[in-house]
């Protein structure tokens, strides 16, 4: 398995030395970053695009004819067209937003509350963030319609035959995502929106966790919205992207008013400007665009296969170590084509908050709690879990300080790796 | 591990986790709460008996991690016997010990659950500190008027 040798140990990881931040050391040790898939760490290039801009452009746009003012101008535009690109989109139907959270509810509030009538239908899966549950729960409730769930298998992945058979000419959306923050699961969205739209449903993809791995492209999947955030694919925070098929952009009602975005403004009504500014009120995070301009360009510099091939191998490592050890349980699908480097697991024994306590001691920075997902921990029947996701800087020597650190929970708590039990992998014989 | 206490989880801490005290349902009580930790999703659920208007049975049952089990079962220990009104109070100076990161000026109850004090070093477990005391604030909130 030793066929990427390059991701053995961090000195030799090609990246790593472009994020500063990974030079700190964390409670006397090195850090080893694998809380990836909650926020990534920022490039130097990311980090120097915000500040050329603050210290070279710096004015609002659209709305000076000022050069500073055409400077913005010109630069936020630049990075709607290079986030297009990124995507398979136009610039047009790139609309920037706060992140993945505001995307998914302008949709809901401008859309979906007008599209829905009681009795209607809003398909989900049971593996859902909160950010893209609740405001479809929220719009159901509204208008009357109601909410069903897909449901999964007992190896993560989505069950193929219950999302088709919940389909029907009651479901007007469907909202799913295109890879899970906590299973890694990838779900094969260019089928199921095939599946959706053959019923009429308007698909709304949450692509959070997969625009970092040069995953998406719009053209292909043919979803109607798709959301994501800037710092999760090593951008800056307060900077998101609401992509939305153009026809559909045109009928989407703006959930925000204010200036920037209209036509024309008399004391009775305003008319709305075009479309994608309809959808960006008052200022926006220009910086930010900026940044995650850079954030792109510095993602294409290394490409989406080396993206994938890099992280492939390092899932299949970690996964192949963690099932090897009998008092880990690990959820979600086996190493392969259809998952992310994100890596949900529980120690035996021990609750998820305090095995990351005591990783957190050694350097390893994991995640653990319900990350968001309170559905897809009722049908795990776990409260929590603990969650060590992989970027492109990490290598083989951050999954071996994660595997040390466990060692180091299981002393700490009197808990040992080598008693009996149950099955090391759910679901899985 | 041979070597020093882990500052956190000391010894006394991972015992009460592992052995809570008082963690069974009190039947018949006169009260009960539930506190829940949003952040994790941890629960704790407590139970009492008031006889003389004093804690004569308590019961917390916590589902969470060892710093909240930890702490409800020297919470039981600790408020047994006393009024109702003067466990919350008591929590609350826990609860400020915490914040200030006090251990100096504790009352004699509240000694045995100095060792906690550390979670205010990690901010996010504080809640976990205080999770089985929210409840009896709860309980405490719901008689006040009467005293
Ligand atoms: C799958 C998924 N969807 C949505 C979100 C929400 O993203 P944000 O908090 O940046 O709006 C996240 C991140 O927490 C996520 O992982």
């Amino acid at each position: 398995m030793s066929d990427n040798t390059e991701n053995t140990s961090n000195a030799e990881n090609p990246y790593r030395g472009d994020f500063p931040i990974l030079a700190r050391e964390i409670n006397g040790h090195p850090l080893s970053y694998l809380d990836n898939a909650a926020t990534t760490q920022k490039p130097r290039a990311v980090i120097d695009a915000l500040v050329r801009f603050y210290e070279h452009h710096n004015a609002n746009v659209h709305r000076g004819v000022h050069t500073l003012s055409e400077e913005a101008s010109s630069l936020y535009e630049e990075a709607r067209a290079k986030v297009a690109a990124f995507i398979g989109a136009s610039a047009a139907e790139v609309i920037f937003t706060r992140g993945a959270t505001e995307s998914l509810n302008m949709v809901a509030l401008g859309f979906a509350r007008g599209l829905l009538r009681p009795g209607d239908e809003v398909l989900l899966t049971e593996m859902e963030h909160h950010s893209n549950l609740v405001p479809w729960q929220e719009a159901a409730r509204e208008t009357g319609a109601v909410t069903r769930f897909a449901r999964i298998t007992d190896s993560g992945t989505l069950e193929l035959e219950d999302f088709a058979a919940q389909l029907n000419e009651r479901t007007r959306l469907v909202a799913l995502t295109h890879a899970s923050n906590v299973l890694g699961t990838l779900n094969p969205v260019a089928e199921l929106t095939a599946m959706a739209h053959k019923v009429g449903a308007v698909v709304v993809v949450d692509a959070a966790q997969t625009a970092p791995k040069g995953l998406v492209d719009v053209a292909a999947l043919d979803c109607d919205f798709l959301a994501f955030s800037g710092h999760k694919m090593y951008g800056p925070t307060g900077i998101g992207v609401l992509y939305g098929k153009a026809a559909l952009l045109e009928r989407m009602t703006p959930a925000f008013t204010g200036g920037g975005m209209i036509a024309k403004v008399d004391k009775e009504r305003a008319s709305w400007g075009e479309v994608p500014r309809r959808f960006e009120p008052g200022t926006p995070p220009i910086a930010g665009a900026v940044a995650l301009g850079a954030a792109v360009d510095y993602l294409q510099g290394v490409g989406p296969a080396e993206l994938r091939r890099r992280e492939a191998g390092l899932t299949a490592y970690a996964l192949e170590a963690l099932d090897a050890a009998e008092d880990v349980t690990v959820f979600g699908p086996p190493a392969g084509d259809h998952r992310t480097g994100v890596i949900s697991f529980n120690l035996r024994g021990v609750h998820p908050h305090d095995v990351a306590e005591v990783l957190d001691e050694t350097g390893v920075a994991v995640r653990a709690g319900h990350h968001c997902c309170q559905v897809l921990m009722q049908r795990l029947e776990v409260p929590g879990v603990v969650r060590a996701s992989l970027g492109l800087y990490n290598s083989r020597e951050d999954v071996e300080r994660l595997l040390a650190g466990l060692n180091r929970v299981r002393e700490v708590f009197g808990v040992s790796g080598v008693s009996g039990g149950e099955a090391a992998r759910r679901g899985r014989a | 591990m041979a070597g020093p206490e882990h500052s956190l989880y000391r010894q006394v801490i991972l015992e009460h986790a592992r052995q809570p005290r008082n963690a069974e349902r009190v039947e018949p009580h006169s009260h009960v709460a539930e506190a829940v930790n949003a952040l994790c999703g941890d629960e704790a659920e407590v139970t009492l008996r008031l006889e003389n208007e004093r804690i004569a049975a308590i019961g917390a049952r916590v589902r969470g991690c060892v710093i909240s089990q930890a702490a409800a079962s020297l919470m039981t220990e600790a408020v047994r016997g006393l009024p109702l009104a003067q466990a919350a109070r008591l929590g609350g100076v826990f609860r400020q010990a915490i914040e200030q990161g006090e251990t100096g000026a504790l009352p004699p109850e509240l000694i045995p659950l100095a060792p906690l004090i550390e979670v205010r070093k990690h901010r996010s477990r504080i809640r976990c500190a205080l999770l089985a005391w929210e409840a009896i604030e709860t309980m405490a909130g719901e008689t006040a008027p009467g005293g």
